[in-house]
C-alpha cells in the first residue's frame, strides 16, 4: 500500500509540471467580465461582438493558430500579427490584456455540458453505422473531406453538434465569414468538377473533389461557376441513425476535448 | 566617343537631383515620368499620362524588380499602405510604422533609409501602425510619424533637417498621412478621433519647421459652427484629418477632409450636426481661414469619416463651365461640389446603402428613422469601413470617368455607454460586419458628371487598395487576395493580373525610368514594380 501511495505521489510530481502555469489561472469571474467589456471595446470591431469573426478571424475556436498557449494569446494582443490586419494593442496594459485573453479563452472552451448518451457506444457507431471516418479525421484516423474532429468538443456545443448531424447545411463553420466547406460545381469545355472550395480570388478558384484531388482553375476558363450555398456534402443523419445512436454519437463528439 | 558625353550629361542632370520646385509640383500632370505627390498631382487624379503600356500589350507586363520592406526595429509591425513618390530615377517610400527609404527606381537597390527614434509605447488607437507616404519639395522629403512628429529629411542622404512635434501622441494623436507640399509650406492633418482628440489641419514652414497656422476642425464655443455642439462635447469631438488633401493653385485653396465625430457610435453624448466632422473644408493656405465647408454626414453615428480623396476637375455642368471637386464618400454617396463656393451640384448613391432615402437639394442626406446603432445591434449598409475608405479613387480627365474601389458590405452596428479618458479608446460601440460570401468588392467606373455607373469589376472581398487610371486605357487595382490587375477602362474587363502573395493595401502609382513605363504596387510587405521589359 505504501509503495503505491509513493508511486502516485511520484507520478503526480512528474505529471504536475507538465501542465504549465498560465497567467490566466488567477483570473476571477469579475476579471473575465471586464475582459468581455474590453473585448467589445477593442476587438469586436474586427472580430465581431461575440468573437465569431468579421474583418478579423473567428476566435470561437479551441486552437488558435497564433495563440497556441495563453502567453502567446497575450503576446498577440501586445504585438499584433505582423503583415496582417491584426494590430498591436498598446492601449491595453498587461492586466487588461490578461483579462481579455481570459474572455477569449471562454469563447473557445465551452463549458462541459451534460452528455445525452453513452460516448463509448457512440465511438463504435461513429466508426460503423455512421461511416464518419470516410470524411473526418479523429486523432489521425479517417479521411479529411470535412473538418478534423479531434477536439471538436472544445469548440462545439450540444446544440451545434446535433444540428451538424441532422441538418449539416444549417451548421456550417466559417473562417473570416467564408463558409469553410462551400460546395461548388465548376464547368469547363471538358466537363464538370464538383467539390469543396479551398480558396478563391477574383481570377482563380481552387477546389478539392470528394476523392481528395485538388483542382485549380482560372475563372476565365470556366463556362460556369456555381456556388451551392446552404448545401452540405455530409449526409443528413436524422434518417440514418435512431434517436439513441444519435445521442451516443453526439456524446462521443462532446467527449473529444483537449483536456480529457 | 559618345559614351563619356552621355555620362557627363547624366552627371549634370543628376546634380540637380531631387530639386522639386513648387513650379514642378504645379505642373506634375505634364511630367508622367515622375510621380511627385501622394495622389500624382495637386488635383489628386491619380492618373498616369503614360501610354507605353496599354490595352494591347498589358498582357506582357511582368515584375521588373521587387523590394522587401524591412521588419521594423520596434516591436510589432504594421501594414504597408504607402504610395511611393518618384523623382528623376529615385523612389521615396515609407515602411511601417514611420521609416522613409530611398530606392534606385531602376533596380530597387536601397540608397538610404531613415527611421525615427520612436518609443515602443507609441499609441495608435483605432488604426494599425501605418504610413501612407512622403511629400517632396525642393531638396527635402517630409514625413509624418506615428508619434505625431513632422520631419524634414535631406532628399539626397536622409539626414534630418528638422523635426517638430505636431501633437501629443499620449493623447492619441498620430500622423499616418503623406504630407502635402505647396509653396513654402507643408500641410498635415492628424489621426486620433477614436481616442477623442480634437482634430486640426496644420501648415509648417518648409524651410524651418515653424508652424504657420492651425485650423481646428471642431470649433470652440463662440466660433462659427459651435452652435452644432452642446456642452463640453466639442473638447473631445474628434474630426481627425488623416488623409492628404488637394490644392488648387489658381483659386489658392486647399481641400481637406475631416473624419468622424467622437465617440464614434454613441451620438447621444454629442447632440447636433457636430461640424466640421465628416466634411470637406476649403482653406486659405496662407492663413488657414475657412473659405467654405460642406458636411456629407451631419451627426454621424457610423464612423463614416469623410477622409476620402477630393478630386479636382473642370467641366461643363448644366451648361456652365465649373470648377468642380468630386468625392466618393464612405457613406455610399458620390458628390460634385463647386470648388469655388462649396455649392452642392450633384449627388447619388454609388454603392448599396440603407441609411438615407437620398440627398435633399442642398446635398444633406435624408436620414431614414431607426438607422442609428443600438444596444442590441442594427443592420445597416455600408459597414463601418464604408462604401469606400482612404484608398484612392482615380479620374481620367479625357474620358471623364471616375473609378472607385467599392466595399459591398453591411454591418450590425452596436452602441455602448462610454466615458472619455485621455489616451484611451473613445468609441461607444462597435460592429459585426457581414463578411465572407455575404460581402464583396467591386471596382466601379462612374460617369463623373452624372455619377452613373458604367461598369463594375467584381472582387472576392471588400478591397483595401486604390486604383490608378492611365492614358493607355487601363485601370490598375489590387485585392485582399493578393491580386494586382489591369482593367480595360472602357469595359471593365480584366486584361492582366498577377498574384503577389500578400494582401494589397496600397494605391498603384506610375512612372518611367530610362524611357520605360513602370507601375508600382505592393502585396503584403513587398513592393513590386511592373513593366513590359
Ligand atoms: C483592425 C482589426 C482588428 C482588431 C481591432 C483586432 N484584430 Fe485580432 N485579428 C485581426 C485579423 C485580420 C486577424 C487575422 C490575421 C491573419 O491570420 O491573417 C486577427 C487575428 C487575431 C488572433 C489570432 C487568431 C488565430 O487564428 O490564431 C487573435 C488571438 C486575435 N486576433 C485577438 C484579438 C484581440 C483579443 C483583439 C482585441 C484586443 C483583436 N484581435 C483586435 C484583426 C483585428
Ligand atoms: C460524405 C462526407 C461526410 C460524412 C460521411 C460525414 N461528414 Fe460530417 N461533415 C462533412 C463536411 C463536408 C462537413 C463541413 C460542413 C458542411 O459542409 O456541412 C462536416 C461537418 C461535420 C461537423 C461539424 C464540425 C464543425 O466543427 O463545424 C460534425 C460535428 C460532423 N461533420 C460530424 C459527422 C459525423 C458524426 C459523421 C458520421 C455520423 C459525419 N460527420 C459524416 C462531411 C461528412
Amino acid at each position: 500500500m505504501k509503495i503505491q501511495a509513493t508511486l502516485i505521489a511520484i507520478l503526480a510530481f512528474i505529471v504536475m509540471p507538465a501542465r504549465a502555469q498560465s497567467p490566466l489561472d488567477t483570473l476571477t469571474e469579475a476579471d473575465i467580465a471586464d475582459g468581455k467589456r474590453l473585448f467589445r471595446l477593442h476587438c469586436a470591431r474586427c472580430h465581431g461582438i461575440d468573437g465569431a469573426g468579421g474583418e478579423g478571424s473567428n476566435l470561437v475556436r479551441a486552437k488558435l493558430k497564433y495563440a497556441p498557449d495563453d502567453e502567446s494569446l497575450i503576446e498577440v494582443m501586445g504585438e499584433g500579427i505582423p503583415g496582417t490586419g491584426m494590430p498591436a494593442f498598446w492601449t491595453l496594459d498587461e492586466k487588461q490584456a490578461t483579462r481579455v485573453a481570459g474572455y477569449v479563452r471562454t469563447l473557445g472552451r465551452l463549458e462541459a455540458e451534460e452528455m445525452p448518451g453513452d460516448p463509448l457506444r457512440g465511438a463504435g457507431i461513429y466508426r460503423t453505422t455512421g461511416g464518419c471516418p470516410a470524411c473526418h479525421i479523429i486523432a489521425g484516423h479517417g479521411k479529411g473531406i470535412g473538418p478534423e474532429l479531434t477536439f471538436v468538443g472544445d469548440r462545439r456545443g450540444l446544440d451545434y453538434l446535433r444540428r451538424s448531424l441532422i441538418d449539416p447545411a444549417d451548421a456550417q463553420s466559417q473562417t473570416m465569414g467564408y463558409q469553410d466547406y462551400l460546395t461548388v460545381r465548376l464547368t469547363t469545355d471538358e466537363g464538370s468538377v464538383d467539390g469543396l472550395r479551398i480558396n478563391e480570388d477574383a481570377f482563380s478558384i481552387q477546389v478539392r473533389d470528394v476523392g481528395g484531388v485538388v483542382h485549380s482553375f482560372r475563372k476565365d476558363d470556366l463556362i460556369e461557376l456555381k456556388k451551392v450555398f446552404a448545401h452540405s456534402l455530409m449526409p443528413e443523419y436524422g434518417q440514418v441513425l435512431n434517436e439513441r445512436d444519435m445521442d451516443d454519437v453526439i456524446s462521443y463528439l462532446m467527449s473529444l476535448r483537449s483536456d480529457q | 566617343m559618345k559614351k563619356p558625353i552621355t555620362v557627363l550629361l547624366l552627371l549634370i542632370c543628376q546634380s540637380g537631383y531631387a530639386q522639386v520646385s513648387y513650379e514642378r509640383l504645379v505642373n506634375a500632370a505634364n511630367d508622367g515620368d515622375n510621380w511627385l505627390t501622394y495622389s500624382g498631382t495637386y488635383r489628386s487624379e491619380r492618373y498616369s499620362p503614360l501610354d507605353q503600356i496599354n490595352t494591347g500589350n498589358v498582357k506582357n507586363m511582368k515584375v521588373i524588380w521587387a523590394y522587401q520592406m524591412q521588419p521594423s526595429t520596434q516591436a510589432g509591425n504594421g501594414l504597408v499602405e504607402t504610395t511611393p513618390i518618384v523623382v528623376d530615377g529615385i523612389m521615396y517610400l515609407t515602411e511601417p510604422p514611420s521609416t522613409v527609404t530611398a530606392l534606385d527606381a531602376r533596380t530597387g537597390k536601397t540608397i538610404w533609409s531613415w527611421s525615427p527614434d520612436m518609443s515602443d509605447e507609441v499609441l495608435h488607437i483605432g488604426f494599425p501602425r501605418v504610413n501612407r507616404g512622403v511629400a517632396i519639395l525642393d531638396d527635402a522629403v517630409y514625413v509624418g510619424t506615428l508619434d505625431a512628429h513632422l520631419v524634414s529629411l535631406d532628399a539626397a542622404t536622409g539626414a534630418v533637417r528638422w523635426d517638430v512635434k505636431v501633437a501629443e501622441n499620449s493623447s492619441g494623436f498620430a500622423l499616418t498621412l503623406a504630407p502635402l507640399a505647396i509653396e513654402g509650406k507643408i500641410i498635415v492633418g492628424v489621426s486620433g478621433a477614436e481616442a477623442g482628440v480634437r482634430g486640426f489641419v496644420d501648415a509648417y514652414d518648409s524651410a524651418t519647421g515653424e508652424r504657420l497656422w492651425r485650423f481646428h476642425t471642431i470649433p470652440a464655443p463662440g466660433d462659427p459652427g459651435s452652435e452644432t455642439w452642446q456642452g463640453d462635447a466639442w473638447q473631445t469631438g474628434g474630426g481627425s484629418t488623416w488623409l492628404t488633401g488637394s490644392y488648387d493653385p489658381e483659386l489658392d485653396l486647399l481641400y481637406w477632409t475631416v473624419g468622424n465625430p467622437a465617440p464614434d457610435w454613441n451620438g447621444d453624448v454629442r447632440p447636433g450636426d457636430n461640424l466640421y466632422s465628416c466634411s470637406l473644408l476649403a482653406l486659405d493656405p496662407d492663413t488657414g481661414e475657412l473659405s467654405w465647408h460642406f458636411q456629407f454626414t451631419p451627426h454621424d453615428t457610423h464612423d463614416w469619416d469623410a477622409n476620402q480623396i477630393p478630386i479636382l476637375l473642370d467641366a461643363e455642368f448644366n451648361d456652365k463651365e465649373r470648377k468642380i471637386v468630386a468625392l466618393a464618400n464612405r457613406n455610399a454617396f458620390f458628390y460634385l461640389l463647386d470648388r469655388e463656393t462649396g455649392e452642392f451640384l450633384h449627388g447619388n448613391e454609388y454603392s448599396k446603402q440603407t441609411w438615407a432615402s437620398g440627398l435633399d437639394e442642398a446635398g444633406r442626406p435624408i436620414v431614414l428613422p431607426g438607422t442609428d446603432p443600438t444596444y442590441d445591434g442594427n443592420l445597416i449598409w455600408p459597414s463601418l469601413q464604408g462604401a469606400t475608405n482612404w484608398f484612392s479613387p482615380s479620374y481620367h480627365p479625357e474620358t471623364e470617368q471616375f473609378f472607385v474601389a467599392t466595399r459591398l458590405m453591411g454591418s450590425v452596428y452596436y452602441k455602448a455607454d462610454v466615458e472619455y479618458e485621455e489616451g484611451q479608446p473613445f468609441l461607444g460601440g462597435g460592429e459585426q460586419a457581414l463578411s465572407g460570401d455575404d460581402a464583396a468588392g467591386a471596382i466601379r467606373a462612374l460617369d463623373v458628371l452624372t455619377g452613373k455607373q458604367q461598369w463594375e469589376f467584381m472582387l472576392h472581398s471588400p478591397p483595401w487598395a486604390g486604383v490608378m487610371a492611365t492614358a493607355g486605357g487601363l485601370v490598375f487595382g489590387g485585392s485582399n487576395e493578393g491580386n494586382v490587375f489591369a482593367l480595360d477602362a472602357s469595359t471593365g474587363k480584366a486584361l492582366w493580373d498577377f498574384q503577389t502573395g500578400g494582401a494589397v493595401r496600397t494605391n498603384p502609382m506610375g512612372f518611367a525610368v530610362d524611357g520605360k513605363q513602370r507601375v508600382a504596387s505592393t502585396g503584403g510587405s513587398t513592393l513590386y514594380v511592373f513593366g513590359l521589359e
